[in-house]
């Protein structure tokens, strides 16, 4: 799944929406896998992995995320799940954007310096490979850390969210409109923007009145 | 021009869907762009290694692009090779192409067709699919175009060679279409939690929430690329503060 976020395919199982279904599944949730991951996906809406720019990683972290929420304890109930579901794959999002940029610092110590005459065809294949396969580790030991430390913060703490389901969804809602806003605003100028408002209006009343 | 053959293409193209395996600082795609290139040059190459070796090192170079689009630059590549065109002048078409193929794929593919089609799923999941109906959704809907695009963008190299320019210029258009669809299904997914939080009948909890959703758009309109920085430790800090009252009691 780490790979997928840039190294191999790129075939989008690593957006947080897939990755927290498919980890659903594993602990036996998909709708909470299905919750989870979409409430990510909408606060990554306006992350645009662009160039060598940072981005949080969304593949590992939905998995952790979906694996902290399903390990609340029953008294903690599924709004602390959710809530302490998000905030881990949070955490873990940024602990995979840092390991990211280790690994591309790792890999450019690796591949051959055309300037220096390093270039022939087994150091490329050995340093390209050798990258996948390092990208491979890091995914694993990022999901592993991340699945340790959120079933630890989910019993510890798990029992102590005081909000019902209506509260935490609307907490979440609110702080993903923000990056809702920034996804428009990055899509041009002002005048794009008042059509694009336009054109949101009308699907947020057909969604509202469909609904 | 010397002729290659099917098999060396297919591989450079098969190859092509790890470009970014080894991405770095210093060379960006250019390890990946190499050993794509790799199955070809040492085919067109096979009795001159010293020609091989000289095309391997100039295909190494620091080079960056849209993953998806890069398969352009690929395939006009190896077209520029079999020619047996100037090393300059393929090398100066590699500097040429990477701006707008990166610029180009990130429009259209980051800001446009992916948030369009992870939109679309979360509006159906919303509307009561399940979640295997939504994640099938939207690997199916995503790839189809991501795998059109990768196809097209080789066989236009390919055969177009350095004449790739027009080709590009429709994608653009594509691209604008696409956020507009983003922009509609999101305020489509906006109205549809709107419906949820009227459903659970909690009114007060809705306007306060609606309220904020309104600043939150607002603020996100105006802080532009890095609001998702703001809202994840804004929402971290929130929830964090929400734990800590509850443990306390």
């Amino acid at each position: 799944m780490a790979l997928d976020g840039t190294s191999v395919g790129q075939v989008m199982v690593s957006r947080p929406l897939v990755a927290g279904v498919l980890a659903g599944w594993i602990v036996g949730d998909p709708v909470l896998g299905l919750l989870i991951g979409g409430i990510l996906e909408i606060y990554f809406i306006s992350v645009f992995p662009v160039g060598g720019s940072e981005f949080p990683e969304g593949g590992p972290p939905a998995v952790v995320a979906v694996a902290t929420g399903a390990a609340v304890p029953e008294a903690g109930g599924i709004p602390a799940g959710i809530a302490l579901g998000v905030l881990v794959g949070f955490l873990w999002s940024w602990v995979g954007s840092g390991s990211v940029r280790i690994l591309r610092r790792v890999n450019g110590r690796m591949v051959p310096d055309p300037s220096r005459r390093e270039v022939s065809p087994g150091r490329i294949v050995w340093a390209h490979l050798g990258a996948v396969a390092l990208d491979f580790g890091r995914g694993f030991f990022l999901s592993a850390g991340g699945l340790v430390f959120g079933v630890w913060l989910a019993r510890t703490l798990g029992g102590f969210w005081p909000l019902e389901m209506a509260g935490t969804l609307g907490l979440l809602a609110v702080g993903a409109s923000l990056p809702a806003g920034a996804f428009v605003r990055s899509l041009g100028g002002w005048r794009r923007r008042a059509v694009f408002f336009g054109i949101g209006l009308t699907g947020f009343l057909l969604g509202s009145a469909l609904a | 021009m010397r002729a290659t053959g099917f098999w060396p293409r297919l591989s450079v193209f098969v190859r092509s869907f790890m470009i970014q395996g080894s991405w770095n600082y210093r060379t960006m795609l250019g390890g990946g762009f190499a050993f794509a290139m790799l199955p070809f040059l040492r085919r067109l190459h096979r009795d001159d290694p010293e020609a091989f070796s000289a095309s391997l090192q100039r295909h190494a170079e620091h080079f960056n692009a849209h993953p998806y689009l890069a398969g352009l630059a690929l395939g006009a590549a190896c077209r520029m090779e079999e020619e047996g065109k100037d090393p300059e002048e393929i090398i100066r078409f590699k500097r040429v192409v990477r701006g707008p193929l990166g610029g180009l794929g990130d429009a259209l593919v980051w800001v446009g067709w992916r948030p369009a089609t992870v939109l679309a799923a979360l509006v159906l999941a919303l509307a009561g699919a399940s979640p295997a109906v939504t994640v099938v959704f939207f690997l199916v809907l995503y790839n189809a175009g991501h795998l059109a695009l990768r196809a097209w963008s080789f066989r236009v190299g390919l055969v177009r060679g350095s004449q790739v320019g027009d080709s590009l210029r429709p994608l653009s258009a594509q691209a604008g279409r696409l956020a507009a669809a983003g922009v509609f299904l999101l305020g489509g997914v906006l109205g549809l939690v709107l419906h949820q939080g009227w459903v659970m009948g909690e009114w007060a909890l809705m306007v306060l929430c609606a309220t904020g959703g309104v600043w939150g758009l607002w603020l996100g309109g105006l802080v532009g690329k890095g609001g998702w920085k703001w809202s994840i430790w804004g929402t971290s800090m929130a929830i964090g503060l929400v734990l800590f009252f509850g443990w306390m009691g």
